[in-house]
């Protein structure tokens, strides 16, 4: 028997997903911000072993969630926190980050090599310099960060049981490559779908121009293990947001693009497979996309109406077939230059 | 999580059930514990930000110990078997305890009758204990809950198993004599064949605890969210995947020679899973009861042990009723 007990902060009570059952085989599991679970276990732990002191400053390159999860914890540890993002970070993103405290710096231009991502990161270490007493959560090559999803895996675990396959988005591989990684301690061999967008360089297909973003990285993370995946799935930003409405529509889950296209990979497998119980991982909400994919004239005007949600994706047979609208590839837990030597 | 509170288990087998002849006239006290099978989940678990050693024991219903507390007027403990050390310090304990009675006697001799086999991680030593506590309040005619219990046997011997809380299933911290939460009041209905898988016996005590990486600790606690589920289910495989995990994860500590074929045999066969002694040599296959096959998979299982060279040292099967008193096969 367990009793209610309050949350010790905001961020213990917010990083909680909800397991919600979508039809008689499909779960959602929804996050408000997912990335809260990464940074509060990341800054927790730097704190607990003193590598964040009182005079710390926290430095994260970071234009998405993990900037926003990061601000949050930072806040509550009273602690510091500086920022390097693109110019084109979200306004209302950024008045948030300020608001809880955070310095944030825009870097001016893209570097030669790995754009924007890389000219954060050159940004990143100058601000390092700048102060010695720092501590950068580093989320694409910290091993703390899949291991924060244990968290998760324990939900799935106790209200699931056994999951038979995890369908979620790739960008730093912290989520899906530790969630799966916990749950196959149990059931080895749970499935574990990536879903990628064109143009990512996270399984192969040239860096390049991508309208959805939240998923998919121009930069290759220590922490993807290309291992833990069976299948790879890659999504365009105009399915990723016809299925985010689809998924606000049906279910009445009011969430963030790269739930849209976790969605729609998870349906289709959910359906292909009835017997097998499928996890489609929703990693924020979607208050931050009320002006964009929730409003019809912005869909309309980026041509992201058409063409309509296909009902099944186009298999490919190179990895690093960056066209279309939906592909999927059989991964087969193999290594990203396993799957490159075959292609040659 | 919950601290839950029960009476003393009423007696369930032979070792359980005191042969009280002159009952209200006792000259002695009589108790008995049960064995188990090893373990479902042993490992360092996160308890209010802490982290504590823990196990869930598989009791074993048909394997026990019977105490025989007898009085005498000179001072001092001894027991009729003098290596039986931590039996007299359970003893000894158990006097002091409860020496404010008006029954308590100066000194007494104990007297220990066991069929668990020794030195394979089936709990004698625990059995033995906890048989001799209940015999010594027995005879001071005191009723020891089992949170007292458990904290006199963990003094008497460093790190015990859960049997005292022979009706619940608990995750138990065995070397602080803690009980950390109440999974559930019984295991959903399993057949276990089990087996010896070392040729020697391991001393328990000396054997050193197993130091897991963080990596290891995180998993745990997925196995115990899903021993939640199994236990509150009655889920058999999720069971039977929570203790075959478990048993792996501590396979680099003491190491079970055959555990992967035992795994593969018991899966094959329609089994649901593989669960060991964490600090011992026995390992058992795990059956859902309820399977209309049950019985065909346990035979085929049992004669393929055989041919692996691997007897079946006993056929375990939970307890799901609730326990009923005077049930004695001696």
């Amino acid at each position: 028997m367990t009793i209610v007990v309050p949350f010790p902060e905001v961020t213990a009570a917010e990083e909680i997903p909800k397991v919600i059952r979508l039809s008689h085989n499909l779960y959602a599991l929804s996050f408000s911000l997912m990335k809260l679970i990464p940074a509060r276990y990341i800054l927790r732990r730097a704190v607990a072993d003193g590598r964040i002191g009182a005079d710390t400053v926290i430095v994260e390159t970071t234009s998405g969630t993990f900037g926003l999860a990061l601000a949050m914890q930072a806040a509550q540890l009273r602690r510091r926190l500086v920022l390097v993002s693109d110019p084109a970070i979200d306004d209302r993103l950024h008045r948030r980050l300020t608001d809880l405290g955070a310095v944030v710096e825009r870097v001016r231009g893209e570097a030669a090599v790995g754009g924007y991502q890389q000219a954060r990161l050159d940004r990143l270490a100058e601000v390092q310099a700048e102060r010695p007493d720092h501590f950068c959560p580093q989320q694409y090559s910290n091993t703390d960060n899949p291991r924060s999803y244990a968290l998760v895996a324990e939900i799935l675990a106790e209200a699931l049981g056994q999951v038979d396959c995890v369908v979620g988005p790739v960008g730093s591989g912290g989520s899906m490559c530790g969630t799966v990684a916990f749950l196959r301690s149990l059931t080895p061999d749970c499935v574990a779908v990536g879903v990628d967008t064109h143009h990512s360089v996270l399984f192969g297909h040239p860096d390049g121009h991508r309208g959805l973003r939240g998923l998919g990285n121009s930069l290759m993370p220590q922490n993807l293990d290309h291992r833990t995946f069976d299948s790879v799935h890659w999504c365009s930003d105009s399915l990723a947001y016809q299925a985010t409405r689809l998924l606000h529509r049906r279910h009445s889950l009011f969430k963030g693009p790269t739930s849209g296209a976790a969605y729609q990979v998870a349906r289709w497998w959910a359906a292909a497979n009835p017997d097998a119980v499928t996890v489609a991982m929703l990693p924020d909400d979607g208050s931050r996309y009320q002006d964009t994919v929730y409003d019809d004239g912005w869909l309309r005007d980026g041509g992201h109406l058409r063409p309509p949600l296909p009902d099944e994706p186009r298999p490919v047979s190179d990895a690093g077939d960056a066209s279309g609208q939906w592909t999927s590839f059989a991964w087969e837990r193999r290594t990203l230059d396993d799957v490159r030597a075959v292609a040659r | 999580m919950t601290m839950v509170s029960t009476p003393s288990p009423a007696p369930v087998a032979w070792y359980l059930a005191p042969p009280q002849e002159s009952a209200g006239t006792s000259q002695h006290g009589i108790a008995g514990a049960p064995a188990h099978h090893g373990e479902l989940l042993q490992g360092v678990f996160a308890v209010d930000g802490e982290l504590r050693r823990a196990l869930v024991s598989l009791a074993h219903p048909g394997a026990g110990t019977v105490a025989t507390f007898r009085p005498q007027s000179s001072p001092g403990l001894s027991v009729t078997d003098a290596s039986l050390t931590k039996v007299r310090r359970a003893a000894e304990l158990t006097m002091d305890e409860l020496r404010a009675l008006p029954t308590a006697p100066a000194g007494g001799v104990v007297e220990i009758v066991s069929n668990v086999p020794r030195g394979v991680g089936m709990g004698s030593s625990t059995a033995d204990v906890v048989a001799t506590i209940r015999a010594v309040a027995d005879y001071h005619g005191a009723e020891l809950p089992p949170h007292t219990v458990a904290r006199l046997a963990v003094a008497a011997e460093r790190a015990s198993d859960s049997i005292m809380f022979a009706d619940q299933v608990v995750l138990f911290a065995h070397r602080a004599g803690r009980l950390l939460e109440t999974l559930g009041t019984a295991l959903p209905p399993l057949i276990v064949l089990g087996c010896n898988t070392g040729a020697d016996g391991v001393d328990t005590l000396e054997h050193p605890p197993a130091e897991y990486d963080e990596r290891e600790v995180a998993t745990f606690g997925v196995l115990r969210a899903a021993l939640r589920r199994a236990v509150a289910t009655g889920d058999c495989r999720l069971l039977g995947r929570v203790a075959t995990a478990s048993a792996r994860l501590n396979q680099r500590f003491l190491p079970k020679p055959q555990l992967e074929v035992l795994i593969e045999l018991c899966l094959r066969h329609g089994g649901s899973g593989v669960q060991v002694a964490h600090s011992g040599t026995v390992a058992g296959l795990m059956f859902d009861a309820r399977s209309p096959d049950v019985q065909n998979a346990v035979h085929a299982s049992t004669v393929e042990l055989e041919r692996l060279g691997l007897q079946v040292t006993t056929v375990l099967r939970t307890t799901t009723d609730a326990v009923r008193p005077a049930v004695r096969a001696r």
